[in-house]
Formats: structure tokens, sequence, C-alpha cells
């Protein structure tokens, strides 16, 4: 069964994460998508690790695509790209800002060629202001837009998040949000048209529910370790065994659960405890309590108890718990896919399911130019 | 011109982040939602505090452009209004956990009887395969069932959360996308289907670089292997606050000159300082062991000299904020994504508005985040429900 993107063509001059990771998510969707590098290759073949010589960035970003070259600053190449644009219908691109302007790629010469082009950009910072001509990374977005005040052990001043990419890739995903829009408002109109996102604007919607506690009391949410100011118990415990487990109730049904998991009933109708709410107030005289339960048995048997009353909780895991776990296997979470050029790999599965039109099998991308020939042959250009 | 999803309605059962997050980014787009929560209001409504007025400040962050309306769907009577909206709707959104909707008669099968277009989106915590198919989901569970917290904290300290609501919100965005691609689908072709997005699989999707880093790689090396054993990374200390910066580009020439300007030269001859810097700076290798020597020549210098200093020679370099700091910076106030939005009850209050600017569909608050049951008789009355009805469903408890 074709996949929803079918017969949509992407045209990504995309570099690192941010864009590409957005033209794979649309490739998953089956969209044809074609990514453009130049001769020397983009910036992310030259960042570590490699597998068989090949940065994982680079091989991890690009699933689903056809790769090839062009050099843009050719008057003859540039002639060949504007060619393909008439024959596509979404452009990405994150170059500095003015950058894709220079290679006289910008929105203006774009939607002349191609009035139904949805043309997308990214930037770190945005198109206008003191920091427009400024590049930027998940690390120095993390650092910029207050993402890492929040996070931290208690009476720290907030640390980065060591995956270096969770930032990147959310702006890929409200990119992904936006082409769907533009696509669908296109079979409506007939017109394609421009969208711009950035980096930073789309870190502070990531953390809209955190950033609503200090708009309401223009204080920082303090970094709590495993815990949350908002809800209690909603923190990591540590087991007999000296090993961790999280949990989480986050409904009030779940508190009278939460007690006889633990077999703690008596602190189903303590008045202090009832709501939320109270929760939260009465934090100091809780948890030392549930600290000590916890402490009394190892993390087995509360994954066993929690689970049969149905209260949210999981160990700490790792990747090699994680790779094979049932619930990770049977829902495709992480797949294994067979490449000719890295052997099998672990890699992400696809975020969604659709009943009609399955997403995926996830496919690898390609080497550095290694389809220019057979996708130019299909454009009808000779070479 | 409207938003993109101008023409169409939801029917919203989800509670609490994720599904919310999702339904309220798909009415920024212009979709009409109606959200139905329970008598005694969605899970988030008491998450805090802190509130404003009554109101949780997380709850009205993630429930503008949503008509409210209070229903006990375990009632047959509930079913049969939850299946009058939807045949009128084109997309509904559910979280009950697998196989919990079939119980009360909302299944994707009953509702596509009535709806044969209908775009219908399930929502869970683990995936609805599997043991824990039917577990309720908790933002610090995913994150440390997706191994997040192995990214954070200090090896043999208590475990460290993402302060930001990854595991919730990031499904929200994917739940967004996933409905956005079923109703350009249905446009195109003419079909409904049933989508489903998780909050494990959003995070394992997102952390999709790390599973292949750790297949095979060429040599346990580079920032994202390393992540698993560094130590937490605070940015660097200056005289008057913390900066974050990265220098990978430049000449050697450039390297010296930068690093004699800090007076550093006894760096030039350190070895973990070759390469123009590449594992001492960024998320190099060597950037916990050498950021004493860095924080020695940063300790006399603001952070507008670091900064400036650092775009000098070519590198990224920005202060290292906090929430109260974020808002002080130009480029926030440039970007303009706060939002002041005046709540019937709570007075005004400011939130993250769209982030995405469109040149023809723009996307746009469209109401405030509504009291519970504040459009439930308008919502009644549009389903063809006389005042009685309403009364005696009021009275009976099975509206509110």
């Amino acid at each position: 069964m074709p996949g929803i993107l079918d017969g949509i063509r992407v045209f990504d001059l995309s570099i690192a994460a941010v864009g590409p990771w957005a033209s794979k998510l649309l490739g998953e969707m089956g969209a044809d998508v074609i990514k453009v590098e130049s001769p020397d290759g983009e910036l992310s073949h030259y960042i570590p690790p490699p597998i068989k010589g090949s940065a994982v960035l680079y091989i991890s970003a690009n699933f689903n695509k056809r790769h090839i070259v062009l050099d843009l600053k050719q008057e003859a190449d540039r002639a060949i790209a504007l060619k393909m644009l008439e024959k596509s219908d979404v452009f990405i691109q994150n170059m500095r800002p003015g950058a894709v302007e220079r290679l006289g790629l910008g929105y203006d010469v774009v939607s002349q060629v191609n009035p139904k082009m949805v043309y997308v950009s990214a930037s770190a910072y945005g198109r206008t202001g003191p920091m427009a001509k400024e590049a930027g990374v998940d690390p120095t977005v993390q650092a910029f837009s207050g993402w890492c005040s929040t996070t931290g052990q208690p009476g720290s001043q907030g640390e980065m998040f060591r995956h270096f990419a969770h930032l990147d890739i959310n702006t890929s995903s409200m990119i992904v949000e936006a082409v769907l829009q533009a696509l669908l408002a296109r079979e409506k109109t007939g017109q394609g048209q421009n969208i711009e996102i950035e980096m930073l604007a789309a870190s502070m919607s990531l953390q809209t529910s955190r950033l609503a506690e200090y708009f309401a009391t223009q204080e920082q949410p303090a970094p709590m370790g495993s815990a949350v100011t908002t809800t209690v118990p909603h923190q990591a415990f540590l087991c007999e065994d000296q090993k961790y487990i999280t949990v989480g109730v986050v409904s009030e049904d779940q508190w009278p659960r939460f007690c006889r998991a633990i077999k703690a009933e008596e602190l189903i109708d303590d008045p202090r405890f009832a709501t939320n709410p109270e929760r939260v107030e009465h934090r100091q005289e809780l948890i030392p309590l549930l600290e000590e339960r916890f402490r009394a048995k190892p993390v087995a048997w509360w994954v066993i108890r929690l689970t049969k009353e149905q209260v949210s909780n999981s160990r700490v895991q790792d990747f090699e718990a994680l790779r094979y776990h049932p619930q990770v296997l049977q829902n495709e979470h992480i797949v294994d896919m067979d490449s000719p050029h890295w052997g099998t790999l672990s890699v992400d599965g696809v975020p969604w399911e659709f009943s009609q039109t399955p997403a995926g099998p996830v496919c690898p991308g390609g080497l550095k130019g290694e389809h220019t020939q057979e996708v130019l042959r299909e454009f009808g250009i000779e070479t | 011109m409207p938003g993109a999803l101008s023409d169409y309605r939801i029917v919203d059962l989800t509670q609490g982040l994720c599904g919310p997050f999702g339904s309220m980014r798909l009415g920024d787009a212009g979709a009409e939602i109606v959200k139905i929560e329970p008598l005694d209001g969605d899970a988030s409504r008491t998450m805090g505090p802190p509130f404003i007025g009554d109101e949780s400040a997380v709850f009205l962050s993630l429930n503008r452009n949503k008509k409210s309306l209070g229903l006990d769907i375990h009632t047959a009577e509930g079913q049969e209004i939850v299946r009058r909206l939807v045949t009128r709707a084109d997309v509904v959104l559910e979280d009950f956990g697998a196989g919990e909707a079939e119980k009360l008669g909302l299944g994707y099968a009953d509702l596509q009887v009535l709806n044969p277009k209908l775009i219908y989106c399930a929502v869970s915590a683990f995936g609805e395969k599997g043991p824990l198919s039917n577990l309720p989901g908790a933002e610090l569970v995913i994150q440390a069932m997706a191994d997040y917290t192995n990214s954070l904290g200090r090896i043999g300290e208590p475990p460290v959360r993402l302060g930001t609501d990854v595991a919730s919100l990031s499904t929200g965005v994917f739940i967004s996308q996933a409905v956005t691609a079923g109703l350009f689908h249905r446009l195109r072709k003419g079909e409904g289907q049933r989508v489903s997005v998780s909050m494990l699989g959003t995070l394992l999707h997102m952390r999709g670089i790390m599973w292949t880093s750790m297949t095979d790689p060429d040599d346990w090396y580079g920032f994202h292997l390393d992540s698993y054993t560094k130590p937490p990374d605070e940015g660097y200390k200056t005289k008057d606050g913390y900066v974050f910066f990265s220098l990978r580009r430049g000449s050697s020439e450039d390297w010296d000159r930068l690093l004699i300007s800090l007076g550093m030269e006894e760096s030039l001859a350190d070895p973990r300082f070759d390469g123009f810097g590449r594992e001492v700076t960024g998320v190099g290798r060597y950037v916990a062991e050498v950021k004493p020597i860095w924080e020695k020549a940063f300790a006399t210098k603001t952070n507008d000299e670091i900064v400036h200093l650092i775009h000098e020679f070519q590198g990224d370099a920005v202060p290292f904020t906090n929430y109260m700091s974020l808002f002080q910076q130009p480029q926030v106030q440039e970007l303009d994504v706060v939002r002041e939005i005046e709540h019937p009850t709570a007075g005004t209050f400011e939130t993250i508005g769209p982030v995405w600017r469109f040149s023809d569909t723009p996307a746009a608050v469209q109401s405030p985040p509504p009291t519970l049951g504040q459009h439930t008789d308008e919502i009644l009355l549009g389903l063809g429900y006389s005042s009685d009805d309403i009364e005696r469903l009021r009275v009976t408890s099975i509206i509110g």
C-alpha cells in the first residue's frame, strides 16, 4: 500500500539534523525525498562516531531518501535544480539566514518557478533580530532557550541534556506539522506558501507546560532531580537492591491504587494527601514515608505491585535492556534495518501507525551522490 | 486567510498533557475542538500549584482553542452524546489505553460505522501491543524507560529527569502530524483511517541516533556515545553569568590567536587543544576536564564580552539562560511567540503561542482555554437536545 505522501516530491537542500530529520519523516510517510548536497558534502559527514566510515548522524538523519550532488554555485547545476524544483512539491533548507538567497534559490525565485511549492526555511534563532546571522545547533539552543534551567539535581543551576538531538528533532517535527498543513491547504487552494520556523521558538513551544509555571509565578521552576513541581508522587525511588524505580501518579484515581500497590492503604484517606494539590503542598511529609517503603523491597517487587495496580512505573532502562524488550519489539519502536553500506543497524522505528496508509518501512538512504545519475535521468536531465 | 485546518471539527477525549497539547496545535491551525472532560475535569486541572485563579497553570497552557463538554462517558447516554458528536466531526482523539475505547463502544470500528471518513487517533503510553499496552503513562516513567535519564545527572547519583515534559509534548506534535496526514489523505483519496502514536514510541524515535551509534560504531568515540559517561554540563562561569560556546571552524592561526587573547598560551602546547579546539569546545570529549582552564580565563570577562570574542573567531556562543533571563533576550522578544490570553475566570495569563510562520494560512490563538463544562449547553443544543433534555442529563449526572 502506498504511503500518505505518495506522489509528493521533496527537494531537500538541508544539512546536519534539523532539516534532514524533517525530510526523513516525510520520506517515511511515502514522499520521494531527494537529498541535494554540494560536492564537498554537508556538515554531518564530519561528526563522529562513524560506522564503517560513515557518520552516524548522516546515516541516521537520512533514511528513506535518494542522494544527489549538485554544485549550486555553478550555473549549469543551478539550472538543473530549478528544473527539478518545477516538478517538486516541498523545498526544505536550513542554512544560515541569507545563504539560500545567495545561491539564487530564495522563496521569491522558487515560487516563481513553481507557485505550488511548499517552501520551508528553518533557522536557529530567527531571520531577523540581533542573532539572525548566528548559526545554532542543538547544544547552543539548549543553552540559550532556558531548556537546561529545569533539569538537574536539586540546588543545581540546570544542566544540558547530553542527547544532543532532541531540540534538533523537535524542530524537524514541527516542520513536518507545518508541511502537512500546507500540503492540505494546497489541495484546496492550489497554492504553495512560505513557512519559517526557528529552533529557539520550537524549543519554547516544547517547554509550554514548564514555562506556564514561570508565567504564573514569575519564578524559575527549580531543577528537582527526578521530581517535578506540579505532580506528587512523580519521581524515582531507591529500592532495597540499590536500583531505582520511577513512578508517576498523574490522575486522582491512581492514588488509591498506588497506595494499595505499596501496601500503604492508611495514606488513601489521609486528608494531607487526598488530592494532587494537597500532596504537592505536603510533599515534605509524604515523600519520606514513600522512600522508606520503597527501600524495604527490591525493584522487581515494586514493578510487579505497581503494574498489577495499573500505576505507571518503570525501571531506569538502558539500551541493551530496551533493544530486546518485548514492548519495544512488538511495537517496532526500535527496528533492525539492513543496509548495503553499513550492515544491519538498530534504528528508530516510525513514530506513527496508519491503518490504511502504512508508514515506512524504514530504509537506508545512501552515500553522498549515490543516486545522482538515476534521479537526473528521471527528470530527463542529460549530464 | 484562516489556518489550514479551519474547516475541520475534532472531538477530543484525551486528558493530561500529551493529547491536549496535540489537539491545541490542531486548534492553532484553525480546527474547531470539542474537549470532552469527565465531570470532575481533565486530570491536568489539578496539576499544581501553581494555579492562576482556580485554574492550573499547566492546564491553561495546553487547552486554548477548545470548547469544554463535561460528560460521563461511562453511561449509555454519555456515549450516545459522543456518538452524535462524532457523526458530524472529522477527527476523534482518545487515550484510554488498548481495548478500553472498545469497552465504551467508542472504538474505531464503532465510530467508523457512523462516520466512514473519520480520522480516529489513538494515543497510548507504551504502544498498543505488548505487555505494557495497558499500563498508564507518566512523563518521568517514559523518560526512564526510553533511556533518557542515562544522558543526565552523574553516574552513581540518583536519576535526573529532563525538566521539559518531552515524552508528553513531543508526542503531542506527532499526534498533530498523524491527524493532519490522515486528513490530507482523506482529502486526496476520500478514505478515513485509524492512526496511533505512543509516548514511548516518540522518545525512542527521537533518540534513534543513539541506537544506531551503539549498534556497531567503529570506535566508542563521539559525543553521542560519550553522553553516557560525561558529567553534567552547566555552562562556563564568567564574571557575571554563564555561557556556552563551540568553536569548530577557523584556521589554526585564528585558534592560536583566540587562546593568546584569553591569556591561555600554555594551552597551545596541550594536545587536547589540537584540531582547532574540536575536543575542548562545544560537546567535545575533553570539555569537562578542561573547563577550569576556560573558566579561569573567563573569570574577568562578562557574558557579553565572551560571546563577542567567540563571534570574532567565527564560533557560536550564547548566554546560558534560565526562564528569567530568557525573556530579557532581545532575540526572544524579536521572535514574538508569547501570547496574552484573557481567561473568563482566571484573568489574563501569558503562554507560548503557535511558532510556525505561514505566509498564507497563519496559525493563531482562537479562544481562551475553557472552564469545565463551559460549553456543555451550547454543544448539546447544537446536537438537537432540548433544554429539558439538558436539565435531565445534568440532574442525573451525565453532563456537567
